[in-house]
């Protein structure tokens, strides 16, 4: 074996513990200025005026940037892959989270930004919130999102959900002895990367932009940035994947942009370094999940069907919820094969920060549902947790929810191996399970009627 | 004011109240001390004052004028690597590195005052050092293996110039 036990060589390992390594924050270039945000103090409120004037007259400020600066002010991230786009980039008529940003303000240090983001006069009319996705569907609800209210709606056909539905669910719960259902809610949790969102972004002769980014997402983030400044991508290069930890936190393109266009405007290089409350307080965090799971199960300890509702709560605006709802359904049955499926999953919008992805976009929160479900069933049906989770184990030429045929399912060797790591008992029987395709007599029939029929497509 | 900064000596002209991570960062341009949280919080701001580690965020400059001031900067070079710098490399402590420049600084303190290899306390030294990325036990094992002084072979893990695999013993199977 060549590399599996060796001692990789690490290009970066003498940079980092010698204080080489240069990080955005690091850049130094001359004339380079400083930049702070104007953010909301509301949840959720209409700005019935924004009157910038007493900042720009401060001594040391070199621009101040508002929504009628940037180009294309409403984009999406997900605009690329044909997703309406929901998100000005700085708030116009509305601020739709506490921490949205408003304004920029670049100036000579970062003390004099900040002052400036202080005299910029804005009026608020605060307007009622959203924070519980269980409230969002009632018709008293305040509407959140203006380009979709307050769930996304656009799905293919025109659907307002995304739906998964594989099998016969009726037929499943019809033969179910037993039907276990539970409520499962995940908190939204930062990522808390050391290195805070940060740009430094300078203005070439050319007329070209260079861009020094923490992004985790290089290409992505140009494309975004190049949407809103409304360039082409042949004037914008991008220099990074020197990222102080980002953990799902910096695939969102967060300062990129707005810096992009201070440099534009002030035509000197900008860099803009949220502070750790910003960091804490507006950056795309993980979203919670809301997960409504039922289980038809055989007597003998089969999952015979599933029905699923989730609701996740996106923030204010999109961004890749969409994607990470889809994620999330086709991966619903975790590392069991259920073949009756019936899922909706609603990507609703509430008067929160953004959600984004976090090591496992739409699946961690996912899996502790799914796992302390199946504990739960196993208990119910009084059989062994880990031979219930190895009889409905996935294994080769299953299909998932989504119907790919797993190749190579890990779900048995997992389970065996915990096992024997925490000293649980297996019987001869499960030890010496495979993740190879069940033999045609193994199977049950709801099984049967879905492999041996070819997949159950 | 006044400050010997990896043993040179600088007249610096910040403010009196500015901070010592401030002072470095944007006036002397040392910028391995980063501004994590910028309120004590992290760690990664650590540098030695008088041989004693301090969060320079929290540190105002002007209850350090006179005092020698070391950064990881100054601790080695890629030529020439103190124990703890190996000890990080050999043991792979750095991953995205944001919090090594402090953690390296904390526990060259550590390892000079004689620390031992006991983990409880390394993890003491190092409290209120957070590391996103590793999950501490690379960095607890680093530091042990430099408070021991561990023989250690870095060239199989420093290497930036030979990007070959290489394989240790008993892994060619
Ligand atoms: S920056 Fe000083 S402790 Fe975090
Ligand atoms: S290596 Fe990334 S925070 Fe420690």
């Amino acid at each position: 074996m060549k590399v599996v036990g060796a001692r990789l060589p690490r290009y970066d390992g003498v940079g980092h513990v010698t204080g080489r390594t240069t990080y955005v924050d690091d850049v130094r270039l001359p004339g380079m200025l400083h930049a702070a945000a104007l953010r909301s103090p509301h949840h959720h409120a209409r700005i019935t005026h924004l009157d910038t004037s007493a900042a720009e007259a401060m001594a040391g400020v070199h621009a101040v940037i508002t929504h009628a600066d940037v180009p294309l002010l409403v984009y999406g991230h997900l605009s690329g892959g044909g997703i309406p786009g929901d998100e000005p980039l700085l708030a116009k008529d509305h601020a739709r989270y506490r921490g949205q940003p408003i304004a920029l303000v670049a100036a000579d240090t970062v003390d004099i930004a900040r002052a400036a983001c202080a005299a910029i006069d804005v009026g608020y009319e605060e307007l009622p919130a959203l924070f519980d996705v269980r409230l969002a569907f009632d018709d008293d609800a305040p509407v959140v999102n203006d380009a979709f209210g307050n769930w996304y709606d656009q799905y293919e056909g025109n659907l307002d959900v995304r739906q998964i539905r594989k099998g016969d669910i009726e037929a499943a719960f019809d033969a179910a002895d037993l039907i276990v259902s539970g409520v499962y809610r995940t908190q939204s949790q930062e990522q808390v990367p050391l290195e805070t969102q940060v740009c430094v972004a300078v203005p070439e002769p050319d007329g070209r932009l260079t861009i020094h980014t923490c992004t985790q997402a290089m290409y992505f983030s140009l494309g975004v940035v190049c949407s809103h400044l409304q360039l082409p991508m042949s004037q914008v290069k991008m220099v990074g994947g020197t990222v102080g930890g980002g953990f799902g936190g910096k695939v969102d393109t967060a300062s990129d942009t707005l810096t992009a266009l201070a440099a534009q405007k002030t035509e000197r290089p900008v860099k803009w370094r949220w502070t750790r409350e910003e960091e804490m307080l507006a950056s795309g965090n993980r979203g919670p999940w809301h997960m409504e799971i039922i289980d038809a199960v055989s007597r003998d300890g089969w999952i015979l069907g599933r029905k699923m509702l989730t609701i996740h709560d996106a923030g204010a605006y999109g961004r890749f919820s969409v994607y990470g709802v889809t994620k999330h359904s086709f991966h619903h049955t975790g590392a069991y094969t259920i073949p009756n499926l019936h899922f909706d999953g609603y990507v609703v919008f509430t008067n929160r920060i953004p959600t984004t992805a976090m090591r496992g976009y739409g699946i961690t929160g996912l899996s502790t549902a799914i796992e302390v479900h199946a504990e739960r069933v196993a208990r119910e049906l009084g059989m062994d947790p880990y031979e219930f989770r190895l009889k409905n184990a996935n294994r080769v030429n299953d299909t998932s929810p989504n119907r790919i045929p797993y190749e190579d399912p890990s779900t048995v060797e997992v389970l065996q191996s915990l096992a024997s790591a925490t000293g649980s008992e297996l019987s001869d029987d499960l030890r010496a399970m495979t993740r190879d395709q069940r033999s045609a007599d193994m199977l049950p029939d709801h099984l049967a009627a879905q492999i041996g029929s070819g997949g159950g497509h | 004011m006044e400050l010997t900064v990896n043993s040179v000596s600088c007249t610096v002209q910040s403010p009196p109240l500015t901070s010592l991570l401030n002072v470095l960062r944007e006036e002397l341009d040392i910028t391995s001390p980063k501004a994590g949280c910028e309120s004590g919080g992290c760690g990664a701001c650590t540098v030695l004052v008088d041989g004693q580690p301090r969060r320079s965020c929290l540190t105002a400059l002007c209850t350090v004028d006179g005092a020698a001031v070391v950064t990881v900067e100054g601790l080695g070079t890629p030529e020439d690597l103190s124990r703890v710098q190996q000890a990080f490399i050999h043991h792979y402590a750095a991953q995205c590195g944001f919090c090594s420049d402090g953690m390296v600084v904390a526990a060259t303190a550590y390892v000079n005052a004689g620390g031992s290899d006991d983990t409880d306390a390394i993890r003491e030294a190092l409290a209120g050092h957070f590391c996103r990325c590793t999950g501490y036990v690379k960095i607890l094992e680093a530091v042990a293996a430099a408070a021991r002084g561990d023989e250690l072979d870095i060239d199989s893990t420093a290497s930036s110039a030979n990007n070959t695999y290489v394989t240790i013993a008993g892994a060619e199977s």
